[in-house]
């Protein structure tokens, strides 16, 4: 921001801060909101969106990396050296099967060699170099299981815990949780991928039956938050005013009607709204990063997706460093006419397919988590890897690619409160199906909530006759994950 | 028909154990078993393997040693060992000492388990829950107020005084029409001496068509109406909409209830060739569905039990206010909804999957059909002609095989490599043009190119058509709205395979660096290392240019084989083979079937709605409950038939596995509408006392049950359940009754000594303020500034705005379906927010922002959050901008150039009262300094023009 700016910025601040600058306006949001809140929350020792939590928590925020297409756990992070032995020979005890797409031919392995990492020697792909440097600060979860083997259904099984559209996302109950550390900037940010959104769209980061605020902002590099800016035609003098004006017919209207705390809070989102104005941009200005910075993320990268993957990992250090409490930061998109051309479904040209997404997803994810490590944020940051489901250890009937297999696949997490170096869990020996500690969805939001400082089971909200829960009516605390 | 009860089903069997007279087992161990252990041992939850519904479990298991309790394994498991806490149960309390005697007892006494007893874990409540009772007959000289005022006087509380009339006119036409009185209403009304104007005005707005905009759109919430199928394709239905405008209808015509919600049961069946009737069934099939297609056979049963339990779940809970959908894996732990209550229903609904379907009378019909057979026979006369012409023309080449296969020297085209050298020629533009594609010689796009090469000639040969040696690739290509490029022209000149240019025209064009001489190309869909196959060319020629204007052919398929397929060798013989003269007649044929085909279109189609279809093999039986919710684990077998909880009501009904699927919604139907059913006017009565107050006397309008809330004023729901049924179903009479009520008519002033003990009000000693919906803010803004099309007088018929739904989003397709907010309002979209199609898992701005529910759910009732999105998208958005001129221009207009005046008759518009001195004030600096539309911009950002008080 220049200093022209700065100088602005100061001016109005000063002007709409009629409450006491940096406290109180969520809180009195959050108060307003607490009638319906009162009504569906549990009636508990614990009070929605004022940062309690049941336990003491490790992390502060959540940084969620999400693959859509399903990326493949036996061709980037799980090592499977049988396929390599029997490539070529049926899958034993399967017979001829079918799956999503239709018949799977015989095994078929994985086309790039697995590498030892790091101190533990753990092997991942040779495709992801850049990611072997985080390998010890790892948790990964091998034996993941997944309901649904499509991708709509799975990604929002993967970010909501319900199979079926319409229930809010871990990051909308992290809102509803915690409610926001930084009141200039939205509580949870949605960071789409240039290719365009995943499968299923919006309902990834729904606040389904929560509040509306408590819904994904969407803002990228690419795009910025919907109607921040004022118009153009409204100047700069002629918008203090208004906004002085507004606040005077707002606060006469609430004056006469006392009590009416709706009224209150809606002054108050005014101010609000102000405030982020202001700072939301200030986030996006990635030019204000050194060079080196920007050399580390490959933002300027020949490869024009890869420069913008890297521009949104950027964006979202950058967030979360300002306290945003959820990040979803997306590698990819849906599902087009052509197989595994925008996100990770290799159904029929696995080589191919993988050789563009690995280095896109590769050295901007590897500098984040650099980043996040050596700035420190990594120690209260929780980070999650994700994908909807797997794929299958067989090569699809007639082609080079895989199959969808929501029996088994890899997650992982990092940062704040987590073991690292650890494999918990695995598939059979082929990939096949989850077979040691096999994990659900609802496992991972349980520990991610623990860690959060949440009893998973009591973090709850009434809708159409049920206290529904992140983890439906399921999930353990994976305590072997925790540091 | 009635319910005959089947034995395994009774849990209270007066079973007396033979060994010892005291120990009842139904009314002694069962219980014991429902609390501590079927929790985790039942059918549907088998841990350990052991399910203690039946004995089996227990006897395979070796557990019970009949008569000995000490070797029995069982008493060791809730007793404990050497004194060891007992390890059963795993959760919750250990069994008291008496209940581990009781079952001691049993053993001791045989361990018999009667026969057929299935033992079931008990919901919270059961038959006696209040909702399910019947209605209590009605008490002479009662009142709305005063079954209101005596639980307000029980709390020591007192009603509001009146409201002042510019506040009530103000509160019922939004109430009832979801848009502001215009200023000379609110003065009239004002103004009248009319002892009746209150009632009249009631009439009145009862009779504005824009109550059904208002009304319908509350009942579409409930029904959770949307225009798109969710899920990963989100594909928009195009004739949903017939039934929003169905819904507007038949709230403005007062529709009787029951027959409306026999109409979306079973519309199809009721009025069978009446599309007025049969478009209420849009219903069953207006929520989201996943039609992604799957190959795995358990998933494919899955999402099908999935669709069938959204249809389970919406009518449930719109129309019986209870949680069905809860007893899909288990019995309700709530309320006493069996398991196979939801799989009676799922048999109910088994025929019904979702699709367009023609919505029409006979009569149309027929007339379509009247008009299409003369050009049908036509159409078929021409391609006869055509077919024997070219059969002829193939026929002379097929004997002429030999000559025309020596021409074909090279061989066919190849997808993953195809070569043409030719004696060198300068070049600075390369032409690819496709003739026939390698799916549909008639087609002459669809093609997919990886890679052209264009190499020059001489020595050091080098692909010059690469971009990074300066090549520039151009053509029309398939297009990904937002992923600009994905199938772009760049892709053919990239040296990389795995993805390409997708052609939507005939060509590819490479302009060259500069002119070169060139004397071969390369090129190919798929790399050789790709599996994958893409459509190719299957005849080409390729042509050159110095300077983009004239072109000259190099080089064509004309000399190599015609591709595998007798389709590609007939059009090649076909080319080559026809005189002229035949191809003038050729052509000419092609013309005519063209011309008759396009008259062919122009017939109108039938109307279509998204009414779904129905299938009787679907439908067929027999069907069984899914334990755990698992369509691969069949339990006990069900028939359609009313719920169990309410069969001592009168008119349950148990249907024939064979039962028609018509026959299956219509008595479903029936049974849910039938006088003694006290659900279904319970529900609607207390709908309506919600959407008037706020709250109902239920909170949780769709869920009467347990986890439900419960009612404030019981003894009222069923006074208004009652008077419902005595209107005959009809709302109108029960609207004007309740608007009446001096409850209704109270002012909404805040007292703290009140609020303090009744914060929200439900006991109502105030009217409830509330917010506008997101509707009707939108629809306030366009009003005030005049935009709004078909508003009062221009309001004509009960739908007055019918017919396909605008957007507020850009409705983007390639393969799934991508919605994107508009930046820009188009005058196209200054309807009533009622008629937006509403997309699931959308985002559009002011309707998100202000609480509109995403429609993937069923919304009994809406959130009311303050959140600053709200602010940014208020003063920010074109929209408002739009808006604000507009609403300056209506104020020039209508108040001359005097800005005082003005801004009088802005605050009349926009709040429906006079301006204040110092209202007048501040405003007219603001508008002398910044103009009109700018003051226009604060007014519509006002917090008194969204709240009703």
């Amino acid at each position: 921001m220049t200093d022209t700016n700065a100088v602005i910025r100061r001016q109005f601040l000063g002007h709409v801060a009629t409450a006491p600058a940096g406290i109180g306006l969520m809180h009195l949001l959050a108060g307003e909101s607490a009638r319906a809140e009162d009504e569906n929350a549990p009636k508990a020792d614990w009070s929605p969106g004022m940062g309690k939590t049941h336990h003491a928590p490790k992390a502060k925020r959540v940084l969620q990396i999400f693959c859509p297409g399903a990326a493949s756990h036996m061709d980037l992070w799980e090592h499977k050296p049988s396929l390599e032995k029997h490539h070529g020979k049926p899958l034993p005890g399967e017979g001829e099967f079918f799956s999503f797409q239709g018949k799977n031919g015989n095994l078929m392995r994985s086309p790039w060699d697995f590498v030892p990492c790091g101190e533990s020697g753990k092997r991942i792909t040779s495709m992801l170099p850049g990611m072997a440097q985080h390998v010890d600060d790892i948790a990964f979860f091998h034996a993941m299981h997944s309901k649904s083997n499509t991708h709509g259904p799975g990604c929002i099984f993967m970010n909501s815990g319900h199979p079926l559209e319409g229930f809010p996302s871990a990051g909308a109950w992290t809102s509803y949780a915690l409610g926001s550390l930084n009141e200039n900037l939205p509580a949870y940010v949605a960071i789409t991928d240039l290719r365009g959104e995943p499968p299923n769209g919006k309902a990834n980061w729904s606040n389904g039956f929560l509040p509306a605020r408590h819904q994904a902002i969407m803002m990228s590099d690419q795009k910025q938050i919907r109607n921040l800016q004022r118009p153009d035609s409204i100047g700069e003098a002629e918008e203090r005013d208004a906004r002085s004006l507004l606040n005077q017919l707002n606060q006469k209207y609430a004056a006469a009607n006392p009590g009416e705390s709706d009224l209150r809070a809606r002054i108050a989102a005014y101010e609000l709204g102000g405030r982020m104005q202001l700072s939301a941009p200030e986030v996006s200005e990635l030019s204000r990063e050194s060079a080196a910075t920007h050399k580390l993320y490959g933002t300027q990268d020949e490869n024009r997706l890869k420069a913008a993957y890297a521009r949104n990992c950027l964006l979202a250090r950058r967030l979360l460093e300002r306290d945003v409490r959820y990040v979803s930061l997306y590698c990819a998109s849906r599902a087009s006419g052509v197989d595994g051309l925008l996100n990770w479904d290799a159904h029929k040209t696995l080589k191919a397919d993988y050789e563009r997404h690995c280095p896109i997803f590769d050295q901007p994810t590897a500098a984040l988590l650099s980043d996040l490590k050596q700035s420190g944020l990594l120690k209260d940051t929780l980070v999650l890897w994700a994908t909807e489901f797997g794929r299958m250890p067989t090569h699809q009937d007639g082609t080079a690619g895989r199959d969808h297999n929501p029996d088994g696949f890899t997650c992982w997490m990092m940062g704040a409160g987590v073991k690292g170096g650890v494999s918990y869990g695995a598939t059979d020996e082929f990939g096949r199906r989850a077979e040691v500690n096999p994990t659900t969805v609802w496992d991972f939001y349980a520990t991610v909530l623990h860690l959060l400082g949440f009893d998973h089971e009591r973090l709850t909200w009434y809708h159409n006759g049920l206290d529904r829960r992140l983890t439906d009516v399921h999930g353990n605390v994976i305590s072997e994950v925790l540091a | 028909m009635r319910h005959c009860l089947t034995t395994i089903l009774l849990i209270i069997l007066c079973v007396t154990c033979t060994a010892d007279e005291k120990l009842d087992f139904a009314a002694d161990v069962v219980p014991i078993l429902q609390e501590h252990c079927l929790r985790c041992h039942s059918s549907n939850n088998r841990k350990g393997d052991v399910s203690l519904e039946t004995v089996n479990d227990l006897r395979d298991g070796d557990y019970l040693v009949a008569g000995k309790p000490e070797e029995s394994h069982l008493i060791e498991l809730i007793a404990g060992v050497d004194d060891e806490p007992p390890e059963m149960p795993k959760e919750g309390k250990p069994l008291s000492k008496e209940q581990v005697d009781v079952i001691r007892q049993w053993i001791e006494g045989g361990a018999d388990w009667p026969e057929d007893l299935v033992v079931r874990e008990k919901s919270r409540a059961d038959e006696s829950w209040w909702s399910l009772q019947p209605l209590t007959p009605p008490e002479d000289g009662r009142t709305i107020d005063t079954y209101i005022d005596a639980v307000l006087k029980r709390e020591k509380l007192q009603r509001n005084p009146h409201a002042s009339r510019a506040e009530l006119i103000r509160r019922a036409t939004y109430d009832l029409t979801g848009l502001p009185p215009t200023p000379e209403e609110v003065e009239q009304f004002v103004n009248s001496d009319d002892p009746e104007a209150w009632p009249k005005l009631i009439d009145r707005l009862l009779e504005s068509p824009h109550y059904g905009e208002r009304w319908g759109r509350h009942w579409l919430d409930v029904v959770r109406f949307g225009e798109s199928n969710g899920f990963e394709r989100n594909v928009i239905y195009k004739d949903a909409w017939p039934f929003r405008d169905y819904v507007i209808r038949s709230i403005n015509e007062d529709k009787p209830f029951n027959t409306f919600i026999r109409e979306h049961l079973a519309g199809d069946v009721f009025g069978k060739d009446d599309p007025q009737v049969a478009v209420g069934t849009v219903f069953l099939v207006a929520g989201p569905y996943d039609d992604v297609g799957n190959q795995d056979p358990v998933q494919k049963a899955q999402i099908r039990a999935n669709t069938i339990d959204e249809m389970i779940r919406a009518s449930g809970e719109a129309f019986l206010g209870l949680t069905i959908g809860c007893s899909r894996c288990h019995d309700h732990k709530f309320d006493p909804i069996r398991q196979e209550d939801y799989y009676s229903f799922y048999a109910t609904f088994s025929g019904v999957s979702h699709g367009s379907a023609p919505l029409v009378t006979p009569q149309q019909r027929d007339e379509r059909n009247a008009a299409l057979t003369p050009l049908e026979k036509q159409l078929s006369e021409l391609q006869t002609q055509q077919k024997q012409l070219s059969d002829a023309i193939v026929g002379r080449g097929q004997n002429r095989l030999a000559e025309h296969q020596a021409v074909w020297t090279r061989p066919a085209v190849d997808p993953t490599g195809t070569e043409d050298t030719f004696d060198p020629v300068a070049a600075k533009f390369v032409r690819l043009v496709c003739e026939a594609q390698d799916t549909n010689p008639a087609s002459r796009s669809g093609f997919g190119i990886g890679e052209f090469e264009v190499w020059s000639a001489g020595d050091n040969s080098r692909n010059v058509a690469l971009a990074s040696n300066g090549g520039k690739a151009s053509g029309d290509a398939r297009i990904i709205e937002d992923f600009p490029g994905a199938y772009g022209p760049q892709l053919a000149i990239d040296g990389r395979t795995g993805a390409r240019f997708i052609a939507r025209g005939s060509d590819l064009t490479i302009e060259l660096a500069e002119v070169t001489s060139i004397n071969r190309v390369f090129f190919f869909s798929s790399g050789k290392e790709e599996t994958r196959r893409f459509r190719f060319v299957a005849e080409y020629r390729i042509e050159v240019s110095t300077d983009g204007m004239s072109w000259h052919t190099v080089t064509s398929s004309a000399d190599r084989k015609p591709i595998a397929g007798d389709q590609f060798q007939r059009h090649r013989l076909l080319l080559r083979e026809a005189t002229s003269k035949e191809q003038t007649q050729l052509r000419d044929l092609k013309r005519k079937i063209a011309a008759v085909k396009a008259t062919i279109s122009k017939v109108p189609t039938l109307p279509t709605a998204w009414i779904g279809k129905r299938s009787a093999d679907d439908a067929k039986g027999p069907f069984y409950i899914f334990e755990g919710g698992s369509p691969q684990k069949k339990g006990r077998e069900v028939v359609p038939a009313s719920l169990s909880a309410l069969q001592n009501q009168g008119a349950g009904y148990r249907l024939e596995a064979a039962a028609a699927e018509s026959v299956r919604r219509q008595a479903l139907a029936d049974w849910i509408v039938h006088p003694t059913n006290p659900l279904t006017p319970r529900v609607l009565a207390n709908r309506l006392w919600h959407y008037h107050f706020g709250t109902g006397i239920v909170d949780t309008p769709s869920d009467l049950g347990y986890m439900g809330g419960r009612p404030t004023h019981p003894a009222l729901l069923d006074y208004l359940a009652r008077r419902l049924l005595d209107h005959g179903w009809k709302l109108k009479p029960l609207h004007r009754e309740i608007m009446l009520s001096r409850t209704y008519q109270q002012s909404s002033a805040n007292r703290p000594e009140a609020a303090k003990a009744d914060a929200d009000a439900r006991l109502l000693w105030r009217f409830p303020p509330r917010r506008l919906s997101a509707e009707e803010i939108r629809d306030t803004l366009l009003d005030v500034a005049g935009l709004l099309t078909h508003r009062g007088a221009k309001a004509k018929g009960p739908v007055p705005d019918g017919g396909p739904g605008f957007r507020l989003y850009r409705f983007m397709q390639d393969n799934v379906c991508t919605y994107a907010p508009l930046d820009k309002h188009g005058p196209e979209t200054y309807r009533r927010a009622v008629y937006h199609q509403n997309a699931r898992a959308s985002v559009v701005d002011l309707m998100t922002d202000f609480d509109q529910p995403d429609c993937t759910f069923s919304a009994p009732r809406r959130a009311e959050t303050t959140t600053p999105l709200q602010a940014l998208t208020m003063l920010n958005h074109s929209f408002t901008m739009d808006v604000s001129v507009a609403l300056a221009k209506r104020l020039e207009k209508e108040s001359g150039p005097t800005v005082r005046k003005q801004i009088q008759r802005a605050c009349q518009l926009c709040y429906g009262r006079a301006a204040t001195l110092e209202e007048l004030k501040s405003c007219e600096e603001y508008a002398t300094k910044h103009g009109m539309p700018s003051l226009c911009r604060v007014l519509l950002n006002t917090s008194e023009l969204i709240y009703v008080r």
